[in-house]
């Protein structure tokens, strides 16, 4: 547990009448320091809001957003959803797959690159769409696609 | 009283009923998955669809309560086809593998598919995968693929057990129950959820791919691991028993088990059960034994008179077996030499028996000398269950170290080793010194006053007397250590005004059926008998299902008396430690093969059945009894059956009238050197118990409990270590680990382990720590 922790708790505790609200918000946080939720982050942030430690485990799985194991420093989101299904997000998974080495949901070796899968995303105008570090990037192109691993992110 | 109609008939229920309930009490069978009464309704698997008229939609029975004039349907074409609906979503990801599923046959996806569900599914994309066959722990995998995330087992161990050990995980279809963590569960009562997944996703390891349901057979037992005497329902296929599930009674026992008794039934198969007659330490044949004891019994009987031949009975015989033996000693051999085998001196009146139902009553429960928890697990389950219905209820915990735990928090008060009787005559007189019977209580107390370890303020104590004269329904669980007990406990239930109820969580499991077949079961009459036999006067000695190095208080008293008998037979399922004292070793039927009673810690009468034949060469007692009697050429006729059951009283033994309070004696504290330890011996299910392969893997390497700080002085680190003991009597060696709740100064042992024998050094002895060496050249 991280010293600031305690205090990161009592301000997101303040925010909500019950602790179980602060639970989320304080997750993100956490999350946004360590860039991902280890057992042991968990267990911390039970013993923080005094929840019992299934509880957190369940939340945290719940959210996609919530990682329970390392990710690399650019995390690549494309959407499965049927807009972007239908606009070949497919084929958009295979080729960034190849490129990359990887299999959807895992991290480069090097840690540098994280390749997941989401639901729709609430942008099936831009579909296909993917998101670097949350940032949307659509409609990605056959020319466009590598961009995602290199380029400069831009929405 | 709320009315209602369901499928065309009238029921009159109490408000609050859900509709399923109300359903049931009609005779009417509502699917369900979530919902157990126990767990409360929860709707999360919709199953349960009925129709309920002006209703514009269907409703789930397990979270519709019932209303006046309400008229329900439970059947029709609507209710059908939302059934089917439901469980086509059920399906969509199941991977329909029922025929290599240990739980087809007797599965509520089978059985509801069957009965409401689409001969085929209309949907054809690939299904998503799970966790198959993942154990969850030593005794049960988890089928995630299978489960249709009813969430009975996660409420079961979260809610009701109150040991939070399985979550759901993830989202939507990837949902799956976890352990938390992804640590093996380890809690005591985990394969309750096994009988509580309505499908074939939790399942139990020792039963695996062992049976077909309609290839086993079913017979309805009890546990014969401790003296709550759980309800059970064993199965056995081809002469083995291979599952042991628990047996609800509704309205009366929800049928939880322990893992000790869902899992230890395999005492019957071990490699150390007995299976041969031994005479003078050889393999004979039964006959050959039989004949060679009749003879013993015989000359005996000639040169010594019946007085000479005493039995001994331990905890594994039923009521039955106990009249036999004590029709036996009377009208063949001619003496009354009947003890009990037992461990702990204290009697219980049977008119302060209470029963479970007490605990449902109860405002305040006090622990004496055991935690529950350990001694008679399903137990604290009852406590906790009244603990849900009742977040007032007071808890206390009386003995040598802290007795509560989180699941049920309560008031500790830790004292010194067997002073629990003491300091209660004391309380008591603080509140009501002037009343007769506590004067009485505490004639010979003296200047006796308690310390505690870990402060408590007069105040306190004061408050504790008067919660124990003035609650309103007073249950006492008692751990029959310190005789003087049954003093005070009178005296409560005579000045009190309501209710005061004791459950003793005492073994033998049976002992109280025993008295019933009227054995006296005395803690004096074996005392006498040890007495007896160590003058000489005992010449043959029939020791049948006991262990009395095991059982008896004071081992090298036990070792002295067997070695002074002339013969000593002991029937049995294993052979008795140091068998070399015994000249005669035969081996006797036991549970699940014998048909019989037994008498549980309420004094309640339960049948349990024989359901598989007696390996190798063990029989009944009866059969053993029968032979001698042939042997002395006197006839021994059983029939007709003796029923213990009184047809006026029910299950429940009538109660008789109770004793005098006598007053309780001022303890002796022993002196204690620096860094010394006291022994306090405990009843543990898990660590004391039977043999068991299944169970080996849970059982604690490390039985023996001492306090952190203590822990540290003698070198002993995480998980625990091993520590040499010497005290008056010899020496042992104990492996120990750290459990907070235990004080400087004490070290927890339970009785009956196996290596570390408690009564060697004796039950308060002091003991100081010695090096390992100087133990095994002892
Ligand atoms: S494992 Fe069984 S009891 Fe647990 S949620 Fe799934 S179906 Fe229900
Ligand atoms: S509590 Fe006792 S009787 Fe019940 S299952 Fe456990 S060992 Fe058996
Ligand atoms: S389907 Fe991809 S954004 Fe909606
Ligand atoms: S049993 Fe009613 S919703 Fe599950």
């Amino acid at each position: 547990m991280k010293p600031e922790w305690e205090l990161w708790a009592q301000e997101a505790k303040a925010e909500f009448p019950k602790a179980n609200s602060a639970l989320l918000p304080l997750l993100h946080r956490i999350q946004s320091q360590e860039h991902y939720l280890s057992e042991d982050t968990i267990r911390d942030v039970a013993v923080l809001l005094k929840l019992p430690v299934p509880y957190v485990e369940s939340v945290a799985s719940f959210y996609s957003l919530y990682y329970k194991n390392p990710v690399g420093k650019r995390i690549i989101h494309v959407c499965m959803g049927l807009s972007c299904a239908l606009n070949g997000s497919d084929e958009l998974m295979h080729h960034l797959e190849g490129k990359l080495g990887i299999q959807e949901g895992q991290t480069t070796p090097d840690g540098e690159v994280s390749l997941l899968e989401a639901e729709c995303l609430a942008a099936c105008n831009l579909a296909p769409v993917a998101q670097v570090n949350l940032r949307f990037v659509g409609p990605v192109t056959e020319d466009t696609a590598d961009q995602l691993l290199t380029g400069e992110v831009k929405s | 009283m709320i009315r209602l109609t369901i499928d065309d008939r009238e029921i009159t229920v109490p408000e609050g009923t859900m509709v399923v309930d109300a359903a049931q009490e009609l005779g009417i069978d509502v699917p369900i998955y979530c919902y157990h009464q126990a767990l409360g309704p929860l709707g999360a698997c919709r199953i349960c669809l009925v129709q309920v008229e002006k209703m514009p939609k269907l409703v789930t029975a397990c979270t519709t309560a019932v209303q006046e004039g309400m008229v329900v349907h439970t059947r029709g074409s609507a209710v059908d086809k939302g059934r089917q609906g439901v469980l086509e979503f059920l399906l969509i990801n199941h991977p329909l593998d029922c025929p290599v599923c240990d739980k087809g046959g007797e599965c509520f996806l089978q059985d509801y598919t069957f009965q409401y569900g689409s001969a085929a599914g209309r949907y054809d994309e690939p299904k998503i995968h799970k966790l198959k066959d993942a154990a969850i722990n030593e005794f049960i995998i988890i089928d995630q693929e299978r489960c249709v995330l009813c969430q009975r087992c996660v409420r079961f161990m979260g809610e009701y057990v109150g040991e939070e050990q399985l979550l759901l995980e993830g989202r939507g279809v990837e949902t799956v129950v976890s352990t938390v963590s992804h640590q093996p569960m380890d809690s005591q009562f985990s394969g309750n959820v096994i009988d509580l997944c309505p499908v074939g996703a939790l399942l139990s390891i020792p039963y695996r791919y062992k049976a077909r349901p309609w290839n086993l057979e079913r017979a309805e037992s009890v546990c014969p691991h401790c003296p709550v005497a759980c309800t059970t329902s064993v199965t056995s296929r081809e002469g083995h028993v291979i599952r042991v599930e628990g047996r609800p009674i509704p309205g009366h026992d929800w049928g939880w088990l322990c893992d000790r008794g869902r899992f230890g039934y395999d005492f019957g198969y071990v490699e150390d059960r007995l299976l041969n007659a031994w005479l003078d330490g050889e393999i004979t044949s039964a006959a050959e034994s039989t004949r060679t004891i009749g003879s013993w019994l015989n000359d005996t009987l000639e040169q010594h008179g019946g007085d000479s031949v005493a039995f001994l009975v331990g905890g594994q015989q039923t009521m039955e077996e106990a009249y036999q033996i004590r029709r036996f000693a009377d009208e063949v051999v001619g003496t009354s030499k009947v003890a009990v085998s037992r461990s702990v001196k204290g009697y219980l009146p049977l008119g302060l028996n209470g029963t479970f139902e007490d605990l449902d009553r109860a405002d305040t429960i006090v622990y004496l000398g055991q935690d529950p928890y350990d001694a008679v697990p399903v137990v604290h389950l009852k406590v906790r269950d009244r603990y849900r219905d009742n977040p007032g209820l007071k808890v206390i915990g009386i003995g040598a170290y802290d007795l509560t735990r989180s699941t049920v928090p309560g008031d500790a008060f830790v004292l010194e080793p067997g002073e629990e009787a003491a300091f209660l005559a004391y309380t008591l007189a603080k509140v009501a010194a002037s009343n007769p019977i506590i004067a009485r209580l505490g004639e010979e107390l003296g200047d006796f006053s308690p310390t505690f370890k870990g402060a408590k303020s007069e105040q306190e104590v004061e408050t504790l007397g008067r919660q124990l004269l003035e609650s309103e329904h007073l249950v006492l669980l008692w751990d029959g250590k310190d005789p003087h007990m049954e003093s005070v406990l009178l005296a409560l239930r005579g000045l009190r005004e309501d209710v005061t109820a004791v459950l003793p969580t005492f073994g033998p499991a049976n002992w109280r059926g025993f008295e019933r077949a009227g054995i006296a079961v005395d803690y004096d009459r074996l005392e006498a008998f040890v007495e007896e036999a160590i003058q000489g006067k005992i010449h043959l000695l029939f020791s049948i299902g006991a262990d009395l190095l095991r059982d008896y208080p004071d081992r090298e008293r036990a070792k002295a008396a067997l070695a002074a008998i002339d013969r000593v037979v002991s029937v049995g399922l294993f052979f008795p430690e140091q068998r070399e004292l015994y000249h005669a070793v035969i081996p006797g039927a036991g549970w699940s093969e014998v048909d019989g009673t037994y008498t549980n810690m309420e004094g309640r009468m339960q049948v349990a059945k024989a359901t598989v034949q007696p390996p190798g060469q063990s029989r009944p007692v009866r059969t053993y009894l029968g032979s001698w009697a042939h042997a002395l050429k006197k006839s021994f006729v059983l029939e007709p059956e003796w029923d213990p059951f009184d047809h006026n009283a029910g299950d429940l033994i009538a109660k008789d009238a109770l004793p005098e309070v006598q007053s309780v004696p001022k303890p002796a504290r022993p002196a204690m050197k620096d860094g010394a330890l006291r022994l306090v011996g405990t009843a543990l299910v898990m660590e004391g118990g039977m043999p068991s392969e299944i169970l080996q893997p849970r059982i604690p390497k490390y039985p023996g409990r001492i306090s952190l700080a203590d822990a540290s002085r003698l070198g002993i680190g995480e998980p625990g270590g091993e520590l040499g003991l010497r005290g008056q009597q010899g020496m042992i060696s104990v492996m120990v680990a750290v459990d907070e709740r235990i004080p400087q100064g004490v070290l927890v042992l339970p009785y009956g382990v196996v290596g570390s024998p408690l009564n060697q050094l004796g039950d308060g002895a002091v003991v100081e720590a010695v090096s390992l060496e100087e133990v095994s050249l002892r």
